[in-house]
């Protein structure tokens, strides 16, 4: 039995998974991959992750379709996700001022502050 | 001469001289005496041109031949040196015979008119050269869009027929354009100025910025437009040149953001590692360090590359050594990486004449791609590249083939796009441009088979001698 906070990592760089997936769980959460928005739909339906993070330049689904697609359903927009992208931080605004789709719970320009990545993880896991 | 007409005769504002057969001066007015003195004995030709022979065509000697008015322009000399143009006419005076005793010569000094003639000449000169030779292309049109005049270079550039249709000649259409700014400015007079690419006769396109001018008449009325049309291409290209280079900055500034994430991870790993002492974790993070070091490390060959507009260095090179050496790079990445690597050099192949350090380049892009395109796959079990040079006739046959995650239709027919990256983070979208520019710089090509979740195989064709190449850059020839 644990009460281990599960995070969905979506990011289509192997070494970025497996940067991210270490650091969180020696944080003490677990994680689970996917490398493209498609995955990351379908790992959302197997089981719900307290967060995701997300990388929008990917094969296949982009992060934008992928984000747009969780927050609009019912069972997935209370999931808080964060994006973590190397597009410039104009994306930000951009993804923030959408009228259809709320702004995300987090925004992180990589390469990430471990530090920061930790606190805004460890804040919007808090709640659930 | 009876009173009243001598004084007619005397106040005439031009000179007027009675002259006899033999061209002496027999009556003068004030005037004329003024400027040429006195005629006494005097003779029209010493008079006038201080000649001292009748000249060789006289309208006074021609009017007592025929007894008919003539006229003709002279310039003859003043007193004090002035030199006069005149219209001379001269008219038959006869005796009650009917017998022509004299001729009555009058000069109307013309001058002043002359000068302005003159002037109008070389001003009308002046702009006709400037019409033919500034460096622009101008027609200038009619109401039905005409071209009624056009200059030199537009004669050159377009090959224009006067009274063809300006969107025959520019455009090699058959309609009116729609806007014609030549017909707005015909409807309200106004200067208009719009960007056109434009055909010329040998078929190139041009980018052009057009000015169009109303010309007016007499009466104010628009009568035609002038077009005046400069070539702006290289400014289009600078642009469009400054446009790649943005891209360029923004997609390098991405790509290192995702390699420097990776870094980060990597030393994370390695760090940890060391201070749980856990030697897996350690050596999985040196592999991520060394991995985007590397990629961090072509980046950078690829940026230079596509900054330098590199010249070929063309060398006959042996086939089997250059395998060797690309093989020596790929080998441990696709080892490390648990990729079954396969090198297949047909026997004998020989030499080819290429630019030794682009070829690699272009060998060491395909194949890291190769590698990194089985790397991310996660379907597979096992994952090969595999490396074949063989000849074709007169062509080298260089293959990079995966079974690594494939690509679809859409990605394939970008995929040599400049900028384009189907690599999220990783790629600039300058790698497959260089191999391609590379490729086509020795008068080869590359082709790109895919598909989705069965790989990729890459086929580029150099010619064996680059004989054209050598040719067209002979600064080059080994």
């Amino acid at each position: 039995m644990t009460d281990k906070k599960t995070i969905l990592i979506i990011d289509d760089e192997p070494d970025t998974f497996t940067y991210f997936s270490t650091l969180l769980e020696d944080n003490g959460y677990n994680t689970i991959g996917a490398e493209n928005g498609d995955e990351g739909l379908e790992r959302v339906k197997d089981s719900t992750p307290d967060l995701i993070t997300m990388d929008i330049t990917m094969p296949k689904m982009s992060g934008v379709k992928a984000y747009r697609t969780l927050k609009e359903g019912d069972d997935t927009k209370s999931i808080p996700i964060i994006i973590i992208t190397g597009v410039s931080d104009d994306f930000r605004d951009f993804i923030s001022s959408r009228k259809q789709i709320p702004a995300p719970d987090g925004y992180l320009s990589k390469p990430i502050d471990e530090q920061e990545f930790l606190t805004l993880v460890g804040k919007l896991t808090s709640g659930s | 001469m009876e009173l009243p007409y001598k004084q007619y005769f005397e106040s005439m504002p031009c000179y007027l001289t009675v002259q006899d057969k033999n061209l002496r001066v027999i009556e003068a007015n004030r005037w004329f005496k003024e400027d040429f003195g006195e005629i006494e004995g005097r003779y029209c030709y010493q008079v006038y041109k201080n000649r001292s022979d009748k000249c060789e065509v006289c309208p006074v000697e021609r009017t007592f031949r025929d007894g008919q008015r003539h006229s003709s322009e002279e310039h003859v000399k003043c007193l004090d040196g002035t030199e006069v143009s005149v219209i001379v006419y001269t008219t038959p005076i006869y005796n009650d015979e009917g017998e022509i005793t004299a001729v009555m010569e009058m000069s109307t000094d013309i001058t002043e008119i002359k000068a302005l003639q003159k002037q109008l000449r070389e001003s009308r000169q002046l702009y006709q050269t400037l019409f033919e030779e500034v460096p622009c292309f101008i027609s200038i049109q009619d109401r039905d869009l005409r071209i009624i005049h056009a200059n030199r270079l537009h004669k050159e550039a377009f090959g224009t027929f006067l009274g063809c249709k300006c969107y025959e000649v520019y455009k090699h259409r058959t309609e009116e354009c729609y806007p014609c700014t030549v017909r707005q400015t015909f409807e309200d007079g106004k200067v208009y100025s719009h960007e056109e690419v434009v055909t010329l006769r040998g078929g190139e396109t041009m980018n052009v910025l057009v000015h169009t001018a109303p010309i007016r008449d007499a009466t104010g009325e628009i009568s035609s437009v002038v077009e005046m049309t400069s070539d702006i291409t290289q400014i289009r290209e600078l642009q469009d040149k400054l446009t790649s280079i943005g891209l360029l900055i923004s997609s390098i500034s991405h790509g290192i953001k995702g390699l420097l994430n990776g870094l980060n991870g990597g030393i994370y790993l390695v760090n940890n590692g060391m201070q749980k002492d856990n030697r897996d974790r350690l050596e999985k993070g040196w592999e991520i360090v060394l991995r985007n070091v590397s990629r961090i490390r072509s980046m950078v060959l690829d940026i230079l590359y596509y900054a330098k507009d590199r010249e070929p260095m063309l060398e006959m090179i042996s086939i089997d050594e250059l395998a060797s050496e690309v093989c020596s790079i790929i080998r441990p990445k696709a080892e490390e990486q648990k990729i079954d690597f396969i090198c297949q050099v047909e026997e004998g192949i020989g030499e080819f004449e290429v630019d030794k350090q682009a070829i690699r380049a272009m060998l060491v892009n395909l194949l890291e791609n190769s590698v990194d395109a089985c790397r991310v796959d996660k379907k597979k079990t096992s994952h090969q590249v595999r490396f074949e040079i063989k000849s074709d006739l007169n062509d080298i046959v260089l293959i990079a083939e995966d079974n690594g995650i494939g690509m679809e239709q859409e990605t394939c027919d970008k995929a040599f796009s400049l900028f384009f990256s189907s690599k999220g983070n990783e790629g600039t979208g300058l790698g497959l441009f260089i191999a391609n520019k590379i490729a086509t710089t020795h008068k080869g090509s590359i082709h790109l088979e895919s598909g989705v979740n069965k790989g990729s195989i890459f086929t580029v064709k150099i010619p064996r001698l680059n004989i054209t190449l050598i040719e067209s850059k002979p600064e080059h020839k080994k």
